[in-house]
């Protein structure tokens, strides 16, 4: 299907505009058989109107009286204008931000609305001509408006087609560039001629094509570093399997950073410019979540509607974000269970510290499959008396190291998670605090909790 | 006996008076009729300080009402209608489409009248002026069908002389030739248009149901009407444009362009406007000065008014009470003040009358 049609009234609105301009003359008439004088408003129309509308104009009748004084506005000269000519494939591309549009009020309301990228194409520079004729029954009334008319152009003004604040072409100027006082030649002889004087303007105007109107992107990540040690655009580039690119590097607004603690997102500028508290601890500059989704062109979030998405290890934690209704530094982040990255362990029951755990019923007389997870060493190799506790008669010594697991399987207990044997990501969630816990680089941390740095989170409005 | 002569050495013959009873007789049998709107002469234009526009004491048709341009625009005319009978060759008409509409390419007539006829009816010869109303043309089929009365047809006399064929064998003229114009709705024959009404019931002036002027005028108000919706001010409107700021609180800025200020805050957050600031600001609101030309808006930022801008943007049709251009301010100037004898001068006054004696009375 054919689809190149277009039109916008250019040309029209610049016509529309120039009667604007000479409209609301008016001359002064009279006085009458009272003795009053009187102010008559000159219409202004176009002058090129076609016999069927000018015939119902008089009523289709030959009585009809053609009113004077009349000014008639007309196009006589359309040109392209070489002298303005610039470069032909030049794109303007500008990024704009609406306010939102209310569709009940039919208003536009005080909060942002789109983020827009507007491309333009460069407009072909015209030179529209244009005449002015104003009749007029005797010569005082053609002095009088042209003496109103011509201190307008010393020697042009401006004109506008449109107020439209990414129109780029929607200013031009009227110059009055020539002027023919009367069409009737002096002596006038036989003829009854209507006497006209002239005025020749002219507009420089550009005409355009159509805007493209995008929806803004932001961009998030860049790739940096596409090019391998010979030079060459690196494979790894658009090699998206196992392999990442050689070098790599985030870049994103404000360099933003994420603390997950609890259940809250805390927005951190990780520029390195901390300031410090009072007893002089350094403390890393928060913001504003407003503030920072702002710059990522988001006027707002819907509060339990809106995600953010973390990311590590692989696996991306997802939850709903809402505002923290007294830290404008935090989010409320509840995380969805089935993002959460799965247990690769058993629970454990607990974690203990073998050295201070408190010694009750449970742990003297535990059920088979209870677990803990241990932040001290039990026991040691070639200990003929290790704790009590963990020691069953008749079964060998429990020796556990830190970060260990140990089981009870009934009848003595056992290591069920020797960590230092263990150097792949695992994950174990702890039944007394339902915290999943991850194991990675020899220790334990939380499992999604913690910081987040630049380009490892995501915010879904 | 005397030699045949029909020539009496510049005497009105009694064949000259039957030459002339049997014309008229042919105007009365074979004539048309004519309403004459007699011109009067230019209306009283009052006292003027203009020795080229003088006011005459009495009313005439000699009378000329600019000297220097030589024309009389404002024309009186005689309330009485004079009926005549008048004769013209009826023609074929064409219009002429120009750019002020359309007009009869062969609408000028020539009609002839008997001249003592003429001068017994209204006391003077048909003169250029003289508006005749061609009843005959009446129109009672026009386009809009709500029109209360036919329309009528009005001609101008445009020139005069007697007519070559008015002249009988006594070499004595009886006929005068008149070429007529059709009439258009303009200042000189005001003094008809407005004074003739439809009916004695019915007082709507002629000049509504026959002028095309009040159709123009709508024309150019719808023109207008979509220019100003088109560009309802100068500059550019950056109403629909949102203004973001990093700090949090309302913008302490605009976005700036050629004639964007237009005293309207950002992302049209609420204003208060007057001649003072509000007391007991909140840090971030806005307030837009009346007392300042133009007007200025602020924003309290906490410890002072900050300046936003000044409003540029202003409507630009002429004349309107919204147009603020400088120019409008000299040209549309309704000011007033008070000299020191305690008289109302106007601010508005034209160069070369400024510091003239005025009149006390």
């Amino acid at each position: 299907m054919i689809n190149s049609y277009f039109y916008s009234g250019q040309i029209r609105r610049f016509l529309q505009q120039f009667i604007r301009v000479l409209s609301n003359f008016q001359v002064q008439i009279g006085p009458d058989r009272n003795g009053n004088t009187s102010l008559l408003q000159v219409p202004v129309f176009y002058g090129d109107a076609s016999r069927q509308a000018s015939q119902i104009l008089r009523n289709n009748s030959e009585s009809t009286l053609l009113g004077v004084p009349a000014m008639a506005v007309y196009i006589t000269g359309f040109q392209y204008d070489r002298s303005r000519t610039q470069e032909p494939f030049h794109v303007s591309s500008t990024n704009v931000r609406e306010r939102s549009y209310d569709p009940v009020t039919g208003e536009l309301s005080s909060s942002q609305g789109d983020i827009l990228t507007v491309e333009r194409f460069m407009p072909v520079p015209y030179k529209l001509t244009l005449k002015c004729d104003i009749w007029t029954s005797n010569t005082e009334q053609k002095l009088q408006l042209l003496e109103q008319i011509a201190v307008l152009f010393n020697p042009s003004m401006e004109i506008q087609s449109s107020d439209n604040f990414i129109d780029w072409s929607s200013l031009s100027y009227i110059t009055l560039t020539d002027t023919s006082f009367t069409s009737r030649s002096v002596p006038s002889g036989t003829d009854d001629q209507i006497d006209i004087a002239g005025l020749t303007f002219e507009l420089p105007i550009w005409l355009n094509a159509p805007a493209k109107v995008k929806k803004m992107g932001v961009i998030q990540r860049i790739i940096s570093s596409v090019w391998d040690d010979n030079g060459l655009l690196s494979n790894e580039v658009f090699d998206t399997g196992n392999s990442s690119p050689l070098s790599r590097q985030v870049i994103t607004i404000m360099d933003y950073n994420i603390i997950y603690i609890g259940n809250t997102l805390q927005l951190i500028q990780s520029n390195n410019q901390n300031t410090f508290s009072p007893s002089g601890t350094a403390v890393e500059p928060t913001d504003k979540w407003k503030i920072g989704l702002a710059r990522y062109g988001y006027e707002s979030l819907r509060n339990g509607t809106s995600q953010i998405r973390l990311e590590q290890e692989g696996t991306t934690v997802v939850g709903t974000v809402a505002y923290h209704p007294t830290d404008d530094s935090l989010l409320l982040f509840t995380p969805l269970i089935d993002t959460l990255p799965a247990n690769t362990l058993d629970p454990v029951t607990a974690i203990i510290n073998p050295l201070t755990v408190s010694i009750d019923s449970a742990l003297l007389n535990p059920v088979a499959g209870t677990r803990f997870l241990i932040l001290q060493d039990i026991g040691y190799p070639g200990d003929e008396e290790g704790p009590v506790l963990w020691n069953r008669p008749g079964y060998p010594q429990l020796v556990a190291s830190t970060n260990d697991i140990i089981e009870y399987d009934g009848t003595h207990w056992t290591v069920s998670f020797i960590s230092s044997s263990v150097n792949t990501v695992q994950y174990v969630t702890n039944l007394r605090t339902m915290t999943q816990y991850k194991w990675k680089d020899q220790q334990w941390t939380k499992a999604v909790e913690g910081r987040y740095g630049a380009g490892a989170w995501t915010f879904v409005p | 006996m005397a030699r045949l002569s029909l020539w009496k050495d510049g005497r009105h013959s009694n064949d000259y008076k039957f030459f002339d009873r049997r014309i008229s007789e042919m105007f009365t049998i074979g004539g048309t009729g004519v309403l004459v709107h007699k011109y009067l002469g230019p209306l009283n234009q009052g006292v003027t300080n203009d020795a080229t526009q003088p006011q005459y004491l009495n009313q005439s048709e000699q009378n000329i009402q600019d000297l220097l341009l030589l024309e009389n625009r404002d024309r009186k005319y005689d309330t009485s209608v004079y009926s005549m009978r008048g004769m013209y060759q009826v023609s074929d008409n064409d219009f002429d489409l120009s750019q002020f509409g359309l007009f009869l390419q062969t609408g000028t007539l020539f009609m002839t009248f008997h001249i003592n006829d003429m001068i017994e009816t209204m006391g003077r010869r048909i003169m250029n002026g003289d508006v005749l109303e061609l009843i005959h043309l009446t129109d009672y089929d026009s386009l809009d069908q709500s029109v209360p009365v036919a329309l009528k047809r009005f001609f101008v006399v445009g020139d005069t002389s007697k007519a070559s064929e008015g002249y009988s064998p006594t070499w004595w003229p009886h006929l005068w030739r008149c070429k007529i114009n059709p009439m258009v709705d303009s200042q000189e024959y005001k003094d008809i248009l407005t004074t003739l009404t439809i009916s004695d019931a019915d007082p709507t002036p002629l000049k509504d149901i026959l002028s095309s002027y009040n159709k123009y005028i709508g024309i150019n108000e719808a023109v207008l009407n979509q220019a100003e919706a088109d560009v309802p001010q100068s500059g550019y409107s950056t109403e629909p444009l949102y203004t973001f700021d990093p700090s949090g609180e309302t913008p302490n800025a605009k976005i700036k362009g050629y004639l964007t200020a237009d005293g309207i805050p950002p992302n049209g957050l609420p204003v208060v406007s007057g001649i003072s600031f509000p007391s007991n600001p909140a840090i971030g609101d806005y307030c837009l000065r009346l007392d300042y030309s133009p007007n200025r808006l602020f924003r309290y930022d906490g410890r002072r008014w900050a300046k936003i801008e000044d409003a540029q943007r202003t409507n630009i049709t002429n004349g309107v009470d919204t147009n603020l251009t400088l120019r409008n301010s000299f040209i549309n100037n309704t000011n007033i003040f008070v000299d020191r004898n305690d008289e109302v001068q106007p601010e508005k006054q034209n160069l070369n009358t400024i510091l003239r004696p005025k009149a006390d009375i």
